[in-house]
């Protein structure tokens, strides 16, 4: 009876133990710095990325996953220097001409541009491009509403095309420089667009023909999974919740061209893995070789030794995010600037970023990007003061008056306690930590801080519409040009908009306004100098840090540099000698 | 039929002389089965196991504590863990210059800590993820949180939603099971439906759901986890009713006009309790697994609180730091397996005996 | 008999009806809009700058149509009734996340689930009747109550922490390299590999999980067995066949086993509701594409109608399951069948 048994899992663990141990052996690493001469092509490159895509429609994706993955299959009009950040020109031959009156952007387009099934690209692409993004029956609403000022958009011939503005934004040359140009051939095959303008598309949609809202559909529904593009790498396969493969183009236009970023690596391959550890684990066993962001805790006690130095490198870099706690200026605890400040006296911001996030960090005090030219160095950071922040709280005349523990005051007649609610959202382990910091040193000087965790969608939902008395969250920086509107501008308050905690400053809203229409750089940069001034006294958010981002690569690519953005895989090739995976162009 | 009074009376006692014969009936019957059970070694040293984790849990705050038992400080006596008691419940305050102190850094003062002598929630950003030494018996998380202290009091977390939960799960399970098992016909046809829709919902995936859409809460969680696991508890009350629904004493009953609610919670119950009595120990067990998943998924546990759950859910992301795997795992092995070993024990016991009783 | 059959196949009907109005109401009814979070750019978009006011109506208005497209705003019994038709038709609609059709994404997954779900079923049996009939035959032997103990020992682990563990040492990483840390295939797994190879692949990739699936079904399907056994082993006609003479062994192949190993039957049918539930976990935490990592990311999503068909799904096949072991265990067992008639 036993033995049976005994038997069958031998059978079972005879059958498992035969697995490959080692799926493809890892030629040897031998020596540092090499000269390998020139670049060359081949090898593949697996990335790991956290979530499958939803889709890869190039309008209706609006996840990170599928962004990542198509940066590489379609090309906009412009792009930028990855070093300075300046404009440059990619299917485009050159910046656009902008008249007097900054309402009109002319672009020529390149003659030599193809699609990657050998189709060239004309302005009609480009004109098919921009009514696709304006067309009101396309799932993409949230970026329609980037190109609202967009009014109007036609052909002076066929490969110059004239676009009109509604009002000046310094900006918007970055934005019509980031359209993503789409072969009109494979997305529209019925040229169903071709009877609308850009001009009727923002018009009453009910007006519009059927065709129109026949093309919305089709390329709402039939277009998530073929990408097809002009960018040096094309789709080949994706394997929902697994993979995704791009296979570079041979014939890609740009090769061999000036200005233009040359591909190498003959394969990209994404691998979904939505477990940190687990990627780590893939990692160091060799199936994957590049793991974006490594999290803290796994950059400073799981890839220091040996043998992984010996496979890898790491890259340590600031990542354009930056986290703060949020203070709902309509509480009525917190409409007093001296609380506030005193809030950022009690966050032990530099030990937070030391021991939670393992120095992965810098504390800041501004909503600009560190790096750019708009931010204050001159700004004294506030330091963890807990005396300081007592004495402003006393102030402001909260003191403990019947020996709970708990600070109070007399607030329209009653005894309020100092108690407030910090709400974070749920799966996010550092803003966790970073909460339970804060609560932790607030009960210590008698502030009776709970904290609340929330999923997500419910989370934003209290967030839009100001139910909250404080929240941690993050913003996104721009390494190129900020523009700090929408979330310090006090219309953005209402309606639920991105000014959550209802800031509002009559100086700061002129200085936002007359930003936006200023075209000097020196002059923009004066201006936001001014608007960080104000908020550093103010303190309407407690800043926290912005962060820093570890990126792990194996040893055998080349070409691995740090740009503002991060990494660019684009650049990176393998030596023949070192490649794991071959060269072969063949698919599967 | 009608009644006078006097014939109520006596119908009365009768009823009453029956449950008492019946509850005669279940005392002898406990006190026995006491006997037999401590004849199982493995069940008896499970039981001991539970009672150590019970105790533990009531008595959480005078072992690990960062306030001191007995304090002398400025020529006066204090009782800081009592103190902290009375205040939260308003009957008392904390002198001047004992308002939100630390207890180990006031200067001159006599003071004798419990053996943990940390709060589960003291954070320390200066000893995080610290292996087990001579100051942290069971190491730090990576808060700098006593994780021997986050044990003791996550074991009131886990104990209290077993007992709830289960508690929950009883309730319903006991009072729908017995209407099925006792009335039959259709009532049994509509509760047996019921069953079949608990039974077939992925219980586990509901549970996900419902917890990951709700702001997380333990009275939630628990109210969770018992709504969605009572099924197993009726089906057997259901079963040991309509087995025991035809035995003499119960016809009796019936026949003699005891009411319906009485001849179930008065007659049948007490002798259908056996087989439930095992459910609600393994369903213990059960709901202390469930919680340790959910916490670990990060669901349902509000952020402040420390749970075996929870500690094992950050051992995932430190890998190296073994110390907040292998504890609080090994409490919740441990735990449910004390749970597990009572239960078996119970129905090896209760079983034969039952049967010895048809 | 086919009177039986047909009762219990009109039954089924209330309760698939008690099931999909669960699933829809606790969908529904809780907080939390999915045109918010699409508006939001996904889950990912936790630090995105927003859309600015001016544009807001616009997107409200985007938002409102997405909502009016889906039936979002309909009256909840509305909603229910039209999903329920659309079920008729076998449509469970499309996915909000990615416009996919919601039945082939499940689809896609469904036997990936099932292959893992229906390998750790049958490990469950393998070893656990087996170690039932060991110690029904040999009771309160030292070795019955190890095996005992040890099944006990396996119940209470936590899955969580098993899981995490296994994966943690020996699947590479800084200890032991023995299994593959998740997926399903090798990273050069190919169409063109001969048929023995793809499956020793999968072998290797599915081992730890299916293992890690069935350990905690050991504990109760051996005590389940041993229990049955033990019963049967206790009856009359045992008695008589050994009084004829007839070899123990003889005895338990011929009579005991068949007649203890029916109600195993049932136990089937419990074990069948575990199919996502279980699986999250491994799902998870070993990255398998199956439906029980779809079930998790789509709540996370609010991607109502696919939660909704997931959890319909799910209960039809448990219903299916319970029904074929209700009917087998009649077809086999003549004493309930005519046992319910004189209920």
């Amino acid at each position: 009876m036993a033995p049976r048994f005994l038997l069958w899992m031998l059978v079972l663990l005879v059958l498992a133990g035969c697995g490959d141990n080692s799926e493809v052996k890892f030629p040897e690493m031998v020596g540092a710095a090499k000269d390998f001469g020139a670049p060359v092509t081949g090898d593949w490159l697996v990335l790991h990325t956290l979530s499958d895509p939803e889709q890869l429609n190039p309008l209706t994706s609006s996840d990170a996953g599928s962004s990542e993955v198509l940066a590489y299959v379609f090309e906009a009009l412009l792009t930028r220097d990855p070093r300075t950040l300046a404009f440059k020109p990619l299917i485009a031959e050159a910046r656009p001409e902008i008249s007097q009156d900054k309402l009109t952007y002319t672009f020529k387009i390149r003659k030599d541009a193809k699609f990657q099934d050998g189709r060239p690209i004309t302005g009609e692409d480009v004109l098919f491009s921009v009514k696709a993004i304006k067309c009101p029956f396309v799932n993409a609403p949230f970026l329609r509403v980037y190109y609202d000022s967009l009014v109007d958009a036609h052909l002076v011939d066929p490969y110059t095309i004239r676009f009109s503005i509604k009002e000046p934004y310094f900006l918007n040359e970055s934005v019509l420089g980031a359209i993503a140009v789409l072969p009109r051939h494979y997305y529209d095959p019925d040229n169903l667009l071709a009877q609308v303008s850009v001009r009727d598309l923002t018009q009453d949609p009910a007006k519009l023909p059927d065709a129109v809202k026949q093309f919305g559909e089709q390329f709402n529904r039939n277009y998530s999974r073929d990408p097809l593009g002009s960018g040096p790498y094309q789709f080949n396969f994706w394997k929902t919740g697994r993979e995704v493969e791009l296979v570079r183009d041979p014939d890609y236009w740009g090769n061999g061209k000036e200005g233009i970023d040359q591909p190498y690596l003959d394969r990209l391959k994404f691998r979904v893995i939505n477990n940190f550890d687990a990627a780590l684990i893939r990692l160091k066993s060799g199936s994957l070789d590049y793991m974006e962001v490594l999290q803290p805790v796994q950059h400073v006690r799981g890839t220091n030794s040996q043998r992984f130095k010996q496979d890898f490198r790491k890259y340590e870099y600031y990542a354009p995010t930056y986290t703060y706690i949020g203070w709902n200026n309509d509480h009525p605890i917190f409409r007093d600037k001296r609380v506030r400040q005193a809030m950022t006296h009690l966050t032990p911001r530099k030990q937070i970023v030391e021991s939670v996030l393992f120095g992965l960090g810098e504390v800041v005090d501004s909503h600009i990007y560190l790096f750019r030219p708009e931010y204050d160095k001159t700004l004294k950071t506030y330091p963890f003061d807990p005396q300081k922040a007592v004495a402003l709280l006393r102030d402001a005349g909260w003191r403990d008056t019947d020996g709970d523990g708990v600070l109070d005051k007399v607030i329209d007649g009653e005894t309020t306690p100092l108690r407030f609610e910090i709400k974070i959202n749920s799966g996010n382990a550092v803003r966790k930590s970073v909460a339970l910091v804060l609560l932790d040193e607030l009960h210590k000087h008698g502030i009776a801080a709970s904290v609340r965790e929330l999923d997500w969608t419910i989370f934003l939902n209290d967030v839009k519409n100001h139910q909250f008395d404080a929240v941690v969250l993050g913003w996104q920086m721009s390494t190129t040009e900020p523009d700090a509107y929408q979330v310090w501008h006090s219309s953005q308050a209402a309606n639920k908009g991105s000014n959550a905690i209802s800031y509002k400053n009559d100086r700061v809203d002129e200085i936002l306004e007359q930003y936006r229409r200023e075209f000097d750089e020196e002059k923009r940069i004066q201006l936001y100098k001014q608007f960080q001034q104000i908020l550093h006294e103010e303190q309407p958010y407690t800043f926290l840090y912005v962060s820093k981002r570890v990126s792990a690569v194996h040893r055998r690519f080349q070409n691995v540099e740090v740009f503002p953005d991060g990494l660019r895989p684009i650049d990176w090739w393998v030596p023949a000698s070192r490649q794991k995976y071959g060269s072969t162009l063949t698919s599967r | 039929m009608t009644l006078n009074r006097t014939e109520a009376a006596s119908f009365k006692t009768i009823d009453s002389e029956t449950s008492s014969a019946s509850a005669v009936l279940s005392r002898g019957l406990w006190s026995d089965v006491w006997k037999r059970f401590k004849r199982n070694p493995i069940a008896l040293a499970g039981f001991y196991v539970v009672c150590f984790l019970v105790f533990i849990a009531v008595f959480a705050d005078f072992i690990a504590n960062d306030k001191p038992y007995y304090l002398e400080y400025r020529g006066k006596t204090y009782f800081p863990i009592i103190r902290s008691y009375m205040v939260d419940v308003e009957l008392g305050r904390w002198p001047a210059e004992l308002l939100n102190v630390d207890f180990k850094k006031l200067e001159g003062a006599k003071a004798v800590f419990p053996p943990i002598p940390y709060r589960a929630t003291g954070i320390n950003l200066l000893e995080p993820l610290e292996p087990p030494s001579m100051r942290h018996w069971f190491g730090t998380d990576k808060l700098g949180r006593d994780v021997m202290a986050g044990m003791v009091h996550g074991s009131r977390i886990s104990l209290s939603i077993g007992f709830v939960a289960v508690g929950i799960a009883v309730i319903i399970g006991v009072i729908l099971g017995a209407i099925a098992g006792y009335f039959g016909s259709w009532a049994d046809l509509v509760i047996s439906r019921l069953f079949e829709i608990m039974l077939s919902i992925p219980t586990f995936f509901l549970l996900i759901t419902v917890a990951a859409l709700l702001p997380p809460s333990i009275f939630l969680t628990m109210a969770i986890i018992g709504m969605t696991s009572w099924v197993g508890i009726a089906r057997f009350t259901r079963n040991e009713f309509l087995r025991i629904r035809n035995q003499d004493y119960v016809t009796s009953a019936i026949a003699l006009g005891v009411s319906d609610r009485n001849v179930m919670f008065r007659h049948i119950l007490p002798n259908a309790l056996a087989p439930v009595i095992v459910s609600v120990v393994l369903g213990i067990a059960g709901a202390i697994l469930v919680e340790s998943s959910l916490s670990f998924l990060g669901i349902g546990v509000p952020a402040q609180l420390v749970t075996w759950g929870s500690i094992l859910r950050e051992a995932s992301g430190a890998t190296f730091a073994w110390w907040l795997a292998v504890f609080p795992g090994f409490a919740i092995f441990i735990t449910v397996l004390a749970y597990y070993l009572v239960g078996e024990g119970l129905r090896e016991v209760l079983d034969p005996r039952l049967r010895g009783l048809r | 008999m086919t009177a039986y059959l047909l009762q219990r196949l009109l039954l089924i009907i209330p309760t698939f009806i008690g099931i999909t109005l669960i699933a829809f109401l606790v969908m529904r009814l809780a907080p939390g809009d999915p045109a918010e979070l699409r508006a939001a750019g996904g889950l990912g978009a936790a630090a995105g700058a927003g859309i600015s006011v001016e544009k807001r109506g616009a997107v409200d208005e985007a938002m409102a149509q997405w909502r009016s497209q889906y039936g979002l705003d309909q009256p909840l019994h509305v909603q229910y009734a039209v999903w329920l038709k659309n079920l008729a038709t076998l449509s469970f609609g499309e996915s909000f996340k990615d416009n996919q059709p919601v039945w082939n994404k499940i689809a896609e997954r469904l036997p990936i689930t099932l292959t893992l779900n229906a390998w750790s079923i049958i490990v469950v049996y393998l070893v656990a009747i087996p170690l039932g009939i060991y110690s029904a035959t040999h009771p309160h032997t030292f070795g019955d109550r190890v095996t005992t103990l040890a099944a006990f020992v396996l119940f209470a682990v936590p899955l969580v922490w098993a899981a995490t563990m296994a994966l943690v040492f020996l699947c590479g990483g800084d200890f032991y390299y023995l299994f593959p840390p998740g997926g399903l295939e090798s990273i050069n797994f190919s169409d063109h590999w001969p048929l023995w190879q793809k499956i020793k692949d999968h072998a290797w990739h599915l081992f730890l999980p299916v293992v890690l699936l069935s350990y905690d079904g050991f504990a109760g399907l051996s005590r389940y067995m041993r229990s049955s056994m033990l019963e049967v082993l206790g009856q009359d006609y045992v008695q008589v066949a050994r009084a004829k003479g007839l070899q123990e062994k003889t005895v338990i192949l011929k009579h005991v086993l068949r007649n203890s190993l029916i109600p195993q039957v049932t136990i089937l049918a419990s074990i069948l509701p575990g199919l996502i539930g279980g699986s999250i976990i491994i799902e998870t935490i070993f990255s398998i594409p199956g439906l029980g990592q779809l079930g998790y990311e789509s709540v996370l999503a609010r991607d109502y109608p696919t939660v909704l068909a997931l959890l319909t799904v799910t209960a039809v096949l448990t219903l299916i399951g319970i029904l074929i072991s209700d009917i087998l265990l009649s077809i086999v067992d003549p004493r309930i069948a005519f046992g319910r008639r004189l209920q």
